[in-house]
């Protein structure tokens, strides 16, 4: 019994870091309709961030959230810049192979510079909190905390600033919105960089729990690509739920058949939603459709 | 991507570039070109470059099927690949059956998945349609890694270097070419026959609409079934070829999400859509990275790979039909309709 309560709580715990990690992918995909394919390699630029920060700078990981984050808004910015914007008004597959693209750039930027090496840092804490049979990492309980205060931050952005009601608007009616007065493109770039910065975030959360090396994005995006998915896309609390998700279906089946086949059971797990809930687990109808060309 | 079927004015004559349903007079000297490059006999130097040109250009004809005429753009044909090397390679390793029956089953076995990926797929278009074919491969690549007594799991199988024509094992390099070179033309004929049969008007007609062609009596999950299977039966043949080429398999590189990125990424350079577009997307993007490999690669590790996806970046970018689009726009502006 208390395997299964522990197995529970580490799978919500580290599903908590997933949703964190996939909150920035499905933010560009309610705003801009696209999929951002390069997202696990902004995730593996900022964990070398955060890890270069620590181990020249001697700066704690989480202390490098005050520099890996602008940096990272800064980043997203420019990619929008470059690579995002010239795609936009083109077949909807253009902006797709872009970043898909961009995503083998980076990995071989990063293996250039970083070499194939694991980089991680020593552990945060000493030893992991006991509460009665259950043991709980320090690094994780605090990924919990930092996704908890971040979503609620984030959804009082959506819900109560001028900012946050300009990207609800260009949501519902991107054409409507610009009668409005509302500079579109401008808001594109904003949730493009904020979508980044999140990322950011994310990274300096995960270094102390992952290695980072140049293909360590593949892992986490095709994670984070199941999350919004399961959650219905460009939803927030919904990329929690399907955080938690995943994170308990990896850690329950992980003890119980395998690591490595823990991996197959969030997969199937997406397929089976991708068959007979197309719109996610809590989602609106017509979300599948999203993103389809209009 | 407008296409214009073949027009009234040039029928009866070959053109002189490539147009829907026609051969032209430039595909015809790129297939004598390649006859002769490899009948001429190939420097020991080109010869993997011109196995791998011709494998991919097939493989990248077989991905359009699906991905450029019926709108399904898969980034999990790596499993079909896979499925058509590991089936070919275990008949024969496990039950000494010749690759060259091998093949076909292979061909069915991948066939089925595709089958199998259309149906799961029904419902989805766009990103989700993508996403859930990235995640078909995955869970093939994770099933074959551990299912370690009937693939070898990660050690990978391999097949005996011995030259036997029997066993598909070839002896030179040339042959394995001409092999390949047999592959390609048997790709792009399908593909030709698919665009002049009235199950190419189906695949366009679904990719452009789904209901308008439902409204006009086309079954679309039918079609689009039909389009992935015919599309993975031709990978998983072109995974058959590949094993009996390096001998060698493991599920980390045959079944890789890389490998499906490669399968996509080419007819996209080379223009979707189209029977030349994938072939030219592969006679330019894969000697180019060779090259870059071949040079740059000892240099820095990964060099060649950045500048190969900056070129990919700018391609698509700005000449978002690929080659074939800007050959098709020269036309156009030297023979205004």
């Amino acid at each position: 019994m208390s395997t299964i309560v522990q197995l529970i709580v580490s799978g919500v715990l580290i599903g908590s870091v997933y949703a964190l990690m996939s909150i920035g992918l499905t933010l560009v995909f309610g705003v801009l309709r696209i999929v951002n394919f390069a997202h696990g390699e902004f995730l593996m630029i900022a964990m070398y961030g955060a890890w270069a920060m620590s181990h020249w700078v001697g700066l704690n990981p989480y202390a490098a959230i005050i520099a890996v984050v602008p940096a990272m808004f800064l980043f997203g910015g420019l990619v929008y810049r470059l690579v995002v914007r010239p795609g936009l008004d083109k077949p909807h597959l253009v902006v797709v192979f872009a970043t898909m693209a961009l995503s083998i750039f980076l990995q071989n930027a990063a293996l250039m510079l970083m070499t194939a090496d694991l980089r991680d840092v020593p552990p945060i804490f000493a030893r992991s909190i006991v509460i009665g049979p259950i043991y709980i990492k320090g690094e994780m309980l605090l990924g919990f905390v930092v996704t908890l205060i971040c979503t609620a931050a984030l959804q009082w952005m959506i819900k109560r600033t001028h900012l946050g009601k300009a990207i609800r608007a260009t949501v519902q009616d991107g054409e409507a919105a610009m009668l409005m007065g509302i500079a579109v493109p401008k808001i594109f770039l904003i949730t493009f960089a904020l979508g980044s910065a999140l990322v950011g975030l994310a990274a300096c959360v995960m270094l102390p729990l992952f290695s980072v090396f140049p293909t360590v994005g593949l892992n986490f995006v095709l994670i984070a690509f199941v999350i919004v998915a399961l959650g219905g896309m460009g939803s927030i609390e919904c990329a929690l739920l399907g955080g938690v998700c995943v994170g308990v279906v990896q850690s329950v089946s992980g003890y119980y058949v395998a690591p490595a086949i823990g991996q197959l059971f969030f997969f199937l797990l997406f397929l089976l939603v991708m068959i007979f809930r197309p719109n996610g687990l809590l989602g609106q109808k017509g979300t599948a459709m999203l993103g389809v060309n209009e | 991507m407008a296409r214009v079927a073949a027009t009234g004015g040039a029928s009866g004559r070959i053109s002189l570039l490539p147009r829907c349903g026609q051969m032209s007079w430039f595909e015809i000297a790129l297939l004598l070109a390649c006859v002769a490059w490899v009948g001429v006999g190939l420097a020991p130097s080109l010869a993997d470059v011109t196995v791998l040109t011709f494998l991919l250009a097939g493989l990248a004809l077989a991905w359009n099927i699906a991905g450029g005429y019926a709108g399904l753009i898969s980034f999990g044909h790596a499993a079909f690949f896979g499925i058509g090397a590991y089936a070919s390679t275990i008949l024969l390793l496990s039950y000494d059956l010749t690759p060259w029956i091998g093949i076909l089953v292979g061909a069915v076995a991948a066939a089925i998945a595709g089958s199998v990926l259309a149906v799961i797929c029904a419902r989805l278009r766009g990103p989700f349609f993508i996403l859930s074919t990235l995640a078909f491969a995955e869970v093939v690549r994770i099933g074959a890694l551990n299912w370690s007594s009937l693939t070898g799991g990660a050690e990978g199988l391999s097949i005996a270097p011995m030259p036997d024509l029997a066993n598909m094992v070839l002896a030179s390099k040339s042959a394995y070419a001409a092999l390949m070179l047999c592959y390609l033309g048997l790709a792009f004929a399908v593909t030709r026959g698919i665009e002049a049969s009235r199950f190419g008007y189906y695949l366009l007609a679904i990719r452009d609409s789904d209901e308008a062609a439902a409204a006009a009596g086309i079954n679309p999950l039918l079609v689009r079934t039909g389009a992935m299977a015919l599309s993975a039966a031709l990978t998983g043949i072109g995974g058959t070829l590949f094993a009996q080429y390096f001998l060698y398999l493991d599920p980390t590189y045959v079944i890789s999400p890389e490998l499906s990125f490669q399968l996509a990424l080419l007819p996209a350079v080379g223009g979707l859509g189209t029977a030349i577009g994938p072939v030219l997307g592969s006679f330019v993007i894969t000697p180019l990275s060779e090259l870059l490999r071949s040079y740059l690669g000892n240099a820095a590790t990964g060099l060649h790979l950045v500048i190969y996806s900056l070129v990919l970046i700018v391609v698509m970018l700005y000449f978002p039909s690929g080659i074939a689009g800007a050959l098709d726009r020269l036309t156009r502006r030297k023979a205004p309709p």
